[in-house]
């Protein structure tokens, strides 16, 4: 066989990359004339100032009735907000450099502002924030540990306490005192909601146990209704989770009779009799006030130039900005209940914590002394279940 | 005796019988031309099903896959383990053999990359730990490989099926290992291993140091399986035996040896790949990082019949498209893996060629 | 070492009962997909697309009983859509000569390409899906009530679909003239019958019961649309039908081996063991290889000849 005509075969292929990518027309660029956004010329080269675009990456389907989902709004809020930048929004970038490669091409798009919007993009997110200091970064959930770089910074909201007040509506509703928990992976989040569900829910009914089951995956609906059917044949009957995407396991305990709590987003339509509460996400005002912050050249130094956390316990002004709402009861919620969860969502806004001591672990071990409050910076450290947990880390 | 009934290898030598004058060429490419057309019309026609102008569209995906040195080199990083999956696929095929194995084998040798990293960082040169890795790897992808050639050789096993299974495993030992034993202390409890420090990744070039070291290598053994299938008498063994193994058997050489170590070559290509995306590109042991690069191989080597210079181009195809995904979910809003769909339609029309004398070449 | 911790169940159902009913419900899409793929090989066409069926099933079925409000028009849609993938394999492979094993993984890639082009606008959708029906009578036996007879409609009839077909391939002359395309073409050729045509049906069909099984995933037992939400399961069909030889009943049993390894991380770890969900991933490929190591040379005579001409390379001695 002649050599030259492996390399004319070669060369089709490659042409054929080219053809399939031009065959439809010229390749002027419209979007040259870039609107600058106005900015005070001392400011212009501040990390984020002067872009045309702002950038979100969501690692799951913007309609997955979950986490991303309210994200994917937050985004949309942006878009209401600044009608003169384009949003650029891409949907189901995994946890891998795949993220890094999306990201590159928003900023090629004229991005100067990027969400990344999942736990496991911190990395990629530091990669690209160190390749261009002149991109804000801004990194949902997840921690930067050490010295946070001028131009990227953590936000996350402290979900475990609105997770707590629907562990007491849980706690009062059960009727079998075992309440079962889908979770992913035992990241600190993660951990951090599942006790509070159990704090919330033992601090009313202290025989109550949170039966707990790990899938290994954000969203895999089949292993999501084994997990659900495990729990129910426990004769556990309220079913809560921390997954991305939440409607089978909500759907499942309605089919089952059982009750369901939230989380991520309002579902209490797929639950119209089983549903107690939930925790949810309102992404948009916080998101606005990044994004102005970053226009206004002052992203560097400020509070979200850091780990930004915001609860319940935030300062009035902060408290507008709180992305965490709880969702609306549902029928059976007693009015007893609702009056428990209003005095703990009191009691937490002020001096208390869903981990006021003492916190004792699965092993009895004391984590958190008795009179002590531990700090945001502390619980997100979290590498324990407590006491009333039922279920292992898997290992 | 309908097509379906000859063996593989048939298929793919078939498109190189003989070519008579440039009328015959001018046939070929005007054939191509027609394959792709037709690929981009159906997916062009799917786009506009779902209210998105493809004209558009199509030029936003040139734009900015195509068009720019960034986007060039995402596109040569996407390829580089495209191409050693591919390779993957050839080399085994040469001896008549399927290796549907290249995710796994891939995964292994990320796996084996990572464990070098762990064990020899800072105790030796970095130089020396990188070509640790890129030799750890090549052997741990050979080996898993090899899982599938013994069971071959040894018990008459289908090595398609075998190593189909054998993906399976290697994936769930990657998340084994960095769901426990290999878990990243410092990693918030995430799935993943311990990053790679800086020094020990391989070197990158270029102004925005994306492109790195891996991809060259990739090249480099494109050309090297390329001589060795063709000037070796290793590579020419290896095709007498594929091509009929009874009469092989006869002129005295060694079959079942030669088939393993076809199907062990490609084991070492792929293990090779994955180490590249570890130390060049990830960085760190994720779940799901090389998902789909030893299937996207597999298809690239038919694509590209099995030759391994061709494969270097079919594999830069099949990047592009896949980072032409990115500007559907970013410009028209689509979701990404939509670009399947395009992908789907060029390799239809490339292997539903029906090939000429396809039942007389038996 | 897992045998040991059903002691310590409390209030619950019994381990291994939860893991038997978990096998079925896990099983059943599973099932449905290698019992597909049982009839095409059995024809002499492999179709590793048969997850890119299963996927398109699950989206169809998703999409039309959302728009409908009936389920069942929901599975008529997936048997429908991935028998038409799977023709697209038929006619690619007999028809223009594509490799079987390529062709196979392209129409995997398709069936996830025009999913997530068309199931996007779905994935928020809500529908009114298959629930589980109790056999009046039988579903009170102890034990054997909640692994048999408390399931989805789909379920039961996959309980039927396995003889049926097993009667329909060894017991009928429809079924002996399939295997005869699978096994001996020229000869069905020279009785004036077309193997061709036969192979499109039996792939069709394969597609469609694979098709089907997607719809069971994601109306029966999910009840949510998602991207990719089949997550392999038509490659271990695929699998699957070689672990059975070729055999629809035998592939019933390993379709529930599979959904058993599912279901029983979930079932340990509410037993308070923990677990590495992992390792017991691994658990039934290990089986697959270890059964094909045993079966090896039994396994490989009874696989259709049409067949072997396209897995086998040169005989090794």
């Amino acid at each position: 066989m002649s050599i030259t005509k492996h390399w004319k075969r070669s060369l089709a292929l490659m042409a054929g990359a080219a053809l399939l990518f031009s065959a439809c027309g010229d390749s002027n660029d419209e979007k040259t004339a870039a609107k600058s956004e106005t900015s005070s010329a001392a400011k212009a080269d501040a990390p984020g100032v002067g872009g045309k675009a702002i950038g979100f990456i969501f690692v799951g389907p913007k309609d997955d009735f979950g986490y991303n989902q309210a994200a994917y709004d937050g985004s949309e809020a942006v878009k209401k907000a600044y009608p003169d930048l384009e949003v650029l929004q891409a949907e189901n970038v995994p946890e891998t450099a795949e993220a890094e490669r999306v990201v590159e091409g928003m900023i090629k798009k004229g991005a100067k502002i990027i969400f990344t919007t999942s736990f496991g993009h911190k990395d990629y997110a530091l990669k690209i924030a160190a390749r261009h200091p002149d991109v804000a970064v801004l990194q949902q959930g997840n921690v930067i540990e050490g010295k946070v770089p001028a131009n990227i910074g953590t936000f996350f909201g402290n979900v475990y306490e609105p997770v707590y007040l629907a562990g007491i509506a849980a706690g009062k509703a059960t009727k079998t005192n075992k309440l079962g928990y889908v979770a992913a992976f035992p990241i600190p989040q993660t951990l951090l909601n599942i006790n509070a569900f159990q704090r919330g829910a033992a601090s009313v009914n202290p025989a109550v146990e949170t039966y707990t089951v790990f899938t290994s995956s954000w969203c895999d609906p089949g292993k999501q209704a084994d997990a659900a059917k495990s729990l129910l044949g426990q004769g556990i009957d309220v079913l809560t989770q921390h997954q991305d995407c939440t409607g089978t396991i909500i759907k499942t305990a309605e089919a089952a009779g059982a009750m369901s709590v939230g989380y991520h987003a309002d579902a209490s339509s797929l639950a119209p009799k089983g549903w107690i509460t939930g925790s949810e996400w309102d992404w948009g005002p916080l998101y606005v006030d990044m994004v102005k912050t970053v226009l206004a050249g002052d992203f560097t130094g400020s509070k979200y130039n850091d780990n930004f956390r915001a609860g319940y316990k935030s300062d009035p002004a902060e408290g507008e900005l709180s992305p965490l709402v709880q969702s609306i009861f549902g029928p059976m919620v007693t009015d007893e209940t609702k009056a428990l969860v209003e005095k703990a969502k009191a009691d937490i806004s002020g001096a208390g914590s869903p981990f006021a001591g003492p916190v004792v672990d699965q092993d009895g071990v004391e984590k958190v002394p008795a009179g002590t409050i531990p700090s945001y910076a502390d619980l997100e450290n979290m590498d324990y279940l407590v006491k009333g947990v039922v279920g292992k880390m898997p290992s | 005796m309908t097509v379906i009934d000859s063996p593989p290898e048939e298929i793919t030598v078939a498109p190189e019988a003989p070519t008579k004058g440039t009328n015959d060429l001018a046939r070929r490419v005007g054939s191509w031309v027609v394959a792709y057309l037709g690929a981009l019309a159906v997916f062009g026609a799917f786009m506009a099903l779902k209210g998105v102008n493809p004209f558009v569209a199509y030029r936003d995906m040139f734009d900015s896959t195509l068009m720019n040195s960034a986007s060039l080199s995402e596109v040569l990083i996407k390829a580089a383990p495209f191409l050693l999956a591919a390779l993957a696929v050839a080399v085994p095929a040469r001896g008549g053999l399927v290796n549907l194995g290249g995710e796994g084998q891939i995964v292994m040798g990320g796996i084996a990359a990572a464990g070098v990293a762990l064990g020899l960082e800072g105790k030796v040169a970095s130089g020396l730990v990188m070509v640790a890795m890129l030799v750890g790897a090549m052997v741990a992808g050979a080996l898993w490989a090899a899982l599938a050639g013994v069971l071959r050789v040894g018990a008459g096993i289908n090595e398609a099926i075998s190593t189909l299974l054998l993906n399976y495993i290697a994936i769930d030992v990657l998340l084994y290992l960095i769901s426990g034993p290999w878990k990243d202390s410092a990693g918030f409890g995430q799935l993943a291993s311990k990053p790679l420090a800086d020094e020990t990744r391989l070197p990158t070039f270029g102004s925005d140091g994306r492109i790195h070291l891996g991809v060259f290598i990739a090249m480099a053994a494109a050309v090297g399986i390329w001589l060795l299938l063709r000037s070796t008498s290793w590579g020419f063994q290896l095709r007498v035996a594929g091509g009929n193994g009874e009469a092989a058997r006869r002129a005295g050489l060694p079959v079942a040896k030669l088939l393993l170590s076809g199907l062990i070559t490609g084991g070492a290509m792929a293990g090779l790949a994955g180490a590249i995306h570890f130390a060049g590109v990830e960085g760190q042991l994720r779940p799901g990082m090389t998902f789909g690069f030893g299937y996207i191989g597999f298809l690239a080597s038919w694509l590209a019949g099995h030759h391994p210079i061709r494969i270097a181009g079919a594999a830069l195809l099949l990047g592009a498209i896949a980072v032409a995904g990115d500007s559907l979910q970013i410009d028209a809003g689509l979701p990404a893996a939509s670009v399947n769909v395009l992908m789907a339609f060029v390799l239809f029309a490339v292997l539903g060629k029906k090939p000429r004398l396809a039942g007389a070449s038996r | 070492m897992i045998a040991a911790q059903a002691a310590t169940d409390v209030g619950g159902q019994l381990l291994i009962v939860s893991v038997l009913v978990g096998a079925v419900r896990s099983g059943t899409s599973i099932f449905y997909a290698a019992l597909g793929e049982t009839i095409s090989e059995r024809a002499g066409v492999i179709n590793v697309g048969t997850e890119g069926c299963m996927l398109a099933g699950a989206m169809s079925a998703y999409a039309v009983t959302a728009e409908t409000g009936n389920p069942w028009f929901g599975v008529l849609g997936a048997a429908a859509v991935g028998g038409a993938l799977a023709l697209l394999h038929a006619y690619l492979v007999i028809a223009r000569g594509a490799n079987q094993l390529a062709n196979g993984l392209v129409i995997m890639f398709l069936g996830l390409g025009l999913t997530s082009l068309f199931g996007a606008s779905y994935v928020s959708r809500e529908i009114n899906g298959f629930k589980p029906y109790a056999i009046p009578g039988l579903s009170s036996i102890p034990a054997v009530g909640d692994i048999l007879f408390n399931h989805d409609p789909l379920t039961y009839l996959s309980f039927a679909l396995g003889p049926a077909v097993w009667f329909l391939l060894f017991r009928t002359r429809w079924g002996l003239l399939l295997r005869g395309a699978g096994e001996r073409a020229p000869v069905l050729s020279s009785y004036g019958y077309s193997p061709e045509r036969i192979r499109y049906i039996a792939v069709g069909l394969g597609g469609l019961l694979a098709g089907i099984g997607g719809a069971q995933l994601s109306t029966a037992v999910a009840l949510t649309w998602f991207e990719n939400m089949t997550q392999g399961r038509g490659f271990i069909a695929v699998a699957l039908v070689i672990f059975a030889s070729w055999h629809p009943l035998w592939a019933m049993g390993g379709a529930y081996l599979f959904g058993a390894a599912l279901a029983l991380g979930p079932e340990l770890q509410v037993r308070n063991v923990g677990v590495n969900q992992f390792v017991l991933d691994a658990l039934p490929y290990v089986m697959t290889l270890a059964v094909l190591v045993v079966l090896a040379k039994r396994s490989f005579q009874r696989a259709p000849e049409g067949l072997a001409e396209v897995f086998d390379a040169p005989p090794v001695s």
